[in-house]
């Protein structure tokens, strides 16, 4: 198996990173939907040892938005949020590999002097505009799973059933997915669906298939257990995952989406039996 | 409204789960019974052979023709394995085409696997087809094609895996690496298959089970390469003069023991075949 991280660069065996250097970074911008791409470059001065990653140097060059070539450009444009690889929002192809662009440290990725690192945005998703892309078929895919506990309602409820901690603890890890997209962007059966007609039917993904196991599996939340099964079960569901198995190796959360496929492959299996000789 | 549905989308779980359950039943069933059944033409060269077996002639003759012994041979044939190898191939190659393998960014082994899959699969419905159309169909006019006749079942497999040559020339190297090619990646389709369908029908969750289920399927999928690969040497070696000795001594046999007084007549018939 390849490691992840020694794509392009990582220490060439040359110990640590060199201490002034220069690394270039080739972008590919759009201007907007549906607009032709084209790739720029940019030179940004890293100094070793002083944390530098992609959104440092994608801010040292929106600073001074000049090209290798001596070009003023447009800054180029970029999501994010926390900056501690728990939103998402920030996620790119770095180097041809998805990953959070906030994680993605200059030092371990591009340690010598004049390291390219290849900044693109997700194939699998409308691009907003340069590194920004709509991940809105995510959130519409949750919304499909229907990925909440339903305890709507002013009246009290009582106590909860009880939620035990061997469930919690299967749990716990998929509760921690942030819907970056690493597993769809990876995933050589989701493919772009501009058209959000085309979403329902589109193979939804191992980030839904994942939450649809977090949520079946707590007390409250399999009240929903059906529906959801029924989601996965269509057109575009859990049937549709060819087995490739790069969601796993990219999720960035070690969310064990192959064993969440194959245990809602099972339930999916139950789920159609059952009905097959209850009927309707 | 579920009516106004496509077809495929309408009953596309049950669709989806008969496309992997074929694959393993009865498709992989058989390739396991067909490959055994192939190899033993090599008992000869590996001094398991005995008298009776004929360098293992006798005994690929005796499975064949237990098989032509079967009662509906043909309802078994359309409805046991060409309708079931039909369908997995439409579907698969549909399915396939929903897929855009990107082995040149995450190169990870498993999704070699998954791009060989569909490749392995698109090769194995081309070998199937050329297989079957020549050697049960007779299609005999497909470049390089011999029939099968089951009374000399050795022999007429020897000469079809020759490029329908008794000699070893040009033919017999083409369709030599047709059939090496073809049979390897139908058992990796097959080993890889039952792996994932392990997962499909959620049999191997955790990781840990998956791995293990992988050895079992890999073990299975170089034992059944193994047995391919021995029987194409037995046939592409076998000798086919001494093939045919034992196979015309077998048609007398069987012909005096059906109707000892029309004996010579139908011994003149099945001779006058060659």
């Amino acid at each position: 198996m390849v490691s992840p991280a020694s794509h392009n660069g990582s220490n060439n065996g040359s110990g640590a990173p060199a201490r002034s250097r220069t690394v270039r970074f080739r972008i590919q911008r759009c201007e907007g939907p549906a607009k032709p791409s084209r790739w720029e470059e940019f030179d940004v001065p890293v100094e070793a040892g002083a944390g530098a990653n992609v959104i440092s140097c994608l801010q040292l060059i929106a600073a001074n938005p000049v090209t290798v070539d001596g070009k003023r450009t447009t800054p180029v444009v970029w999501d994010s949020g926390c900056l501690e690889e728990v939103c998402g929002s920030c996620t790119m192809v770095i180097n041809g590999r998805v990953r959070q662009s906030c994680s993605c440290l200059i030092d371990n990725d591009a340690p010598n002097d004049g390291d390219v690192v290849t900044l693109q945005p997700m194939s699998k998703f409308p691009v907003v505009r340069d590194l920004w892309v709509d991940r809105a078929r995510m959130f519409d895919s949750l919304r499909k799973i229907k990925a909440w506990v339903p305890i709507d309602g002013l009246h009290d409820q009582g106590a909860g059933p009880r939620e035990r901690p061997k469930t919690q603890q299967t749990r716990y890890v998929h509760s921690t997915c942030m819907s970056c997209g690493c597993c769809l962007e990876a995933c050589p059966q989701y493919k772009l669906e501009e058209d959000p007609d085309d979403w329902d039917t589109a193979f939804i993904g191992a980030a839904a298939i994942g939450q649809v196991r977090l949520f079946n599996k707590h007390e409250t939340g399999a009240e929903l257990a059906g529906e959801r099964l029924d989601a996965l079960m269509g057109p575009g569901g859990v049937t549709d995952c060819g087995n490739a198995q790069n969601c796993v190796k990219v999720c960035p959360k070690e969310i064990p989406l192959t064993e969440a496929i194959a245990d809602m492959g099972r339930a999916v299996a139950l789920h159609g039996l059952k009905k097959f000789f209850r009927g309707k | 409204m579920a009516s106004k549905e496509p077809f495929m989308q309408r009953h596309h779980f049950l669709l989806r789960r008969l496309h992997s359950f074929t694959g393993v039943f009865p498709i992989g069933v058989f390739l396991i019974v067909h490959l055994t059944t192939n190899a033993s033409i090599v008992w000869g060269r590996l001094g398991v052979a005995t008298e009776k077996s004929h360098g293992g002639v006798a005994t690929f003759q005796h499975e064949v023709e237990f098989i032509h012994s079967l009662p509906a041979l043909l309802l078994i044939e359309i409805f046991g394995l060409w309708l079931p190898i039909a369908f997995h191939s439409i579907l698969g190659v549909y399915y396939a085409t929903t897929g855009k393998s990107n082995i040149k960014h995450y190169r990870y082994q498993d999704n070699w696997r998954y791009t060989m899959q569909r490749i392995s699969g698109y090769i194995g419905v081309l070998f199937i087809f050329y297989h079957v159309a020549t050697l049960r169909w007779g299609w005999t006019w497909l470049p390089f094609a011999s029939g099968f006749n089951f009374r000399e079942a050795s022999s007429t497999t020897a000469i079809a895996l020759r490029g329908g040559s008794e000699e070893i020339g040009f033919g017999a190297v083409v369709i030599g690496l047709f059939y090496l090619v073809g049979v390897l990646m139908l058992v990796f389709h097959f080993a890889n298959g039952l792996w994932t369908a392990a997962i499909t029908w959620g049999v191997t969750i955790t990781e840990q089970a998956q791995r293990r289920w992988g050895y079992v399927c890999a073990g299975l999928g170089f034992g059944l390469a193994g047995l391919a690969l021995a029987a194409l040497v037995g046939f592409v070696t076998l000798d086919i003069d001494e093939a045919r000795e034992y196979e015309r001594a077998r048609i007398i046999e069987l012909e005096s023991a059906a109707a000892p007084d029309q004996q010579a007549g139908q011994l003149e018939n099945a001779l006058a075949r060659h």
